[in-house]
């Protein structure tokens, strides 16, 4: 048993979702829990890749097919699992880099590393209209929305987003996380973001507490 | 040879690609490419000697530019460049770019490695953000340098008020003010027509860049500005529409690339290769004069870390050797103004940089973020360092020798480094000179320089 959890890390590690999906099979077949194959093999092992990835051991298309190879794990875990286990997301993110702005590598490390511990993402993708993001925040209902912008003339729009949610009522229902190059903590603060993060890993940290 | 118009007319026809496999292919391609060429940073060489790498590594940037080609992401489009069309384009690119006019004339040639020669530096704020009312001021701080060969400013996030948005009036009522604010604080340095390398630092559309665009205001012939690629090798119709203003109009036009070490090209080795490609884009699509290179750590957002200077350095030398193309390094500080660390930053970076073929813009300070946390002191220092190094000869092996051992001194920082302090708590306000905590702080530093080899009395 242990040698197959062993594996299912290392595959994860490497990206191979054609492995994993062959090995989270076999392991069902050999009498593992579908729930401990996610929480003690694939889970750990995208905890390992984003660790990884901050100490630079590993780089961004590395954690990118990491991430693929635990969709692909957790896709075919989905069917062995019962009607109370049947959504094993631990949230709904809503992210988007915001209107103006071209520059979303930092936002797509964001939401591998997410999807990798086991959040559901929705990518609105970059140069996102204000009023886009306020539609999707009522059609969705996720539980974070995260913005991001690399330039100061753009990382204005963040404040007009959080304004038009307030003015729709809309506020209260989602926790604001914003992030990107020239963003600061206080400035997040000022706007009334809920949330700052440094970086892709702080992100990560800073969803799991609101999402709690 | 290719022409503008060939660009635009690749863009609309291209192989119709969608955006995230082309981030996906660019990391395979740079993986490939540097296990091909054998290309491998090495932690113990930060200043590599080995020319055979070097021109290795050009061809591997070559090799991956001919394979991935340009992304255009307003049309989903690939344009493709045959070697033959590549190669042409590299050795029809200027091998100078000239600033200026009448007795401010500066002349940017090629560089060689280890080229003797002072390193042309261009002071910059980069993008700090300033408050309208200590724009000027800063921006003088820069210009009066006598070490400046040309200067440009950073960056106001809101105007009489009102934020700086993107594609907005303000932005662009901004962007005038920020040109007619540049030749301001030039006067005030008592030097009017240096040339600003680059007017447009607060707009970020090409609009509010022609509207700005004028002598009466202070943008003069001779002048330049940039044209920023999208990391990895992307261009948007934005970014053509400024190639299609400049290459009609009296300013040096400069491409500034900026890939991420770790992001979708992958790690140092690969970045290199990449930036080497960014350098190809830059001459075939924005038909730059001149070439920024500002590599950036993907978490330490700063270029002084080891595996950056090495980055930069195999970079710079394979782009000096095997072109004649009028590079600059840009500088990437993590620490902030007025700390020691800087200064081994600001000097780990200048002599790599100044050794392996690059010209100088010195420097976004604090990471490039910090409100008001930029002045003339942190490029003085970096052009100061950077002039000793050319007129002592410096070779590779003795600049890689200081940079290791000012890495010792700053690279344990790197991650959390100290963001210093502020333009005003560094300069008199008033009479835009430096305090004289960070004269005393630079000249005690000079003598710990001195004792690693560069010679400062050669200023």
């Amino acid at each position: 048993m242990n040698d197959i959890i062993l594996n299912l890390k290392k595959e994860i590690l490497r990206g191979e979702a054609t492995k994993i999906k062959e090995l989270v099979k076999k392991a069902i077949d050999q009498g593992l829990a579908p729930l401990e194959i996610l929480e003690k093999a694939l889970r750990p092992a995208m905890e390992e890749v984003g660790k990884k990835f901050e100490d630079l051991e590993i780089f961004l298309p590395d954690m990118m097919k990491a991430a693929e190879a635990m969709t692909a794990g957790t896709e075919t875990l989905r069917p062995y699992l019962g009607p109370g286990n049947a959504d094993i997301k631990k949230g709904l993110i809503l992210l988007g880099t915001v209107e103006g702005d071209v520059h979303e590598i930092g936002k797509n490390i964001v939401r591998v590393m997410l999807e990798g511990v086991g959040f559901k993402v929705i990518d609105l993708g970059y140069n996102v209209p204000v009023l886009t993001f306020v539609e999707k925040v009522k059609e969705l209902n996720p539980d974070i929305l995260g913005m991001s912008a690399l330039m100061t003339t753009t990382m204005v729009h963040m404040p007009r987003v959080i304004k038009e949610l307030q003015d729709r009522d809309l506020k209260k229902k989602v926790k604001i996380i914003v992030g990107g190059a020239p963003v600061l903590p206080d400035w997040a603060e000022k706007i009334g973001a809920d949330g700052y993060g440094e970086n892709a890993g702080e992100a990560v940290n800073l969803v799991r507490r609101l999402v709690k | 040879m290719i022409r503008f118009w060939d660009v635009l007319e690749r863009a609309e026809n291209g192989k119709i690609l969608a955006e995230k496999d082309w981030d996906r292919m660019i990391g395979e391609v740079a993986a490939q490419v540097v296990s091909d060429y054998d290309i491998k940073y090495d932690p113990e060489d930060p200043v590599p000697t080995d020319d055979s790498l070097a021109d290795r590594l050009f061809e591997a940037g070559v090799e991956l530019f001919e394979k991935t080609g340009i992304y255009c992401i307003d049309t989903g489009k690939v344009l493709k460049f045959t070697k033959d069309e590549i190669m042409e384009a590299l050795e029809g690119a200027p091998e100078r770019a000239v600033y200026g006019s009448g007795n401010d004339v500066v002349e940017m040639p090629h560089r060689e490695v280890e080229d003797p020669r002072d390193p042309v530096v261009n002071f910059s704020a980069v993008g700090t953000p300033v408050t309208e009312e200590l724009f000027v001021p800063i921006c003088q701080s820069y210009a009066q340098e006598p070490i400046a060969d040309t200067f440009s400013g950073p960056l106001i996030t809101t105007y009489r008020g009102m934020p700086v948005t993107s594609g907005s009036p303000v932005e662009m009522e901004a962007g005038i003010w920020n040109v007619i604010k540049l030749r301001e604080a030039a006067r005030l340095a008592g030097r009017p027509t240096i040339p600003i390398h680059n007017f447009m630092s607060i707009a970020e559309r090409t609009d509010a860049t022609i509207a700005a665009a004028r002598p009466e205001l202070g943008a003069l012939a001779g002048d330049g500005l940039f044209v920023a690629a999208i990391a990895e090798l992307k261009v948007d119709y934005e970014r053509l529409k400024k190639v299609s203003f400049l290459i009609n109009s009296p300013y040096v036009i400069g491409g500034l690339y900026g890939p991420l070490m770790g992001g979708y090209g992958g790690g140092p080795a690969a970045t290199a290769a990449l930036l080497v490609a960014h350098h190809i884009l830059g001459v075939i699509s924005f038909r730059a004069q001149r070439h920024n290179a500002f590599p950036i750590h993907i978490h330490n957002i700063c270029n002084t870390s080891r595996d950056m200077i090495w980055l930069i350095s195999i970079t710079g030398q394979a782009l000096a050797r095997n072109t004649h193309l009028v590079t600059v390094a840009n500088a990437f500080m993590a620490s902030g103004p007025c700390t020691e660390t800087i200064i081994w930053e600001l000097a780990a970076h200048s002599v790599a940089a100044t050794v392996s073929g690059w010209h100088l813009n010195p420097c976004a300070v604090a990471k490039n973020r910090h409100p008001l946390h930029c002045s003339g002191m942190e490029p003085r220092m970096h052009a100061e360092v950077g002039h000793v190094t050319a007129r002592g000869g410096t070779t590779r092996k003795e600049a890689g020798r200081i940079v290791k051992a000012l890495l010792e001194r700053y690279e344990k920082h790197i991650s959390n480094p100290p963001i210093g302090k502020s333009f005003t708590e560094c300069y008199d306000p008033v009479s835009i000179k430096p305090k004289d905590e960070y004269i005393l702080l630079w000249e005690d530093s000079k003598k710990s320089l001195e004792d690693l080899g560069l010679k400062f009395k050669l200023l």
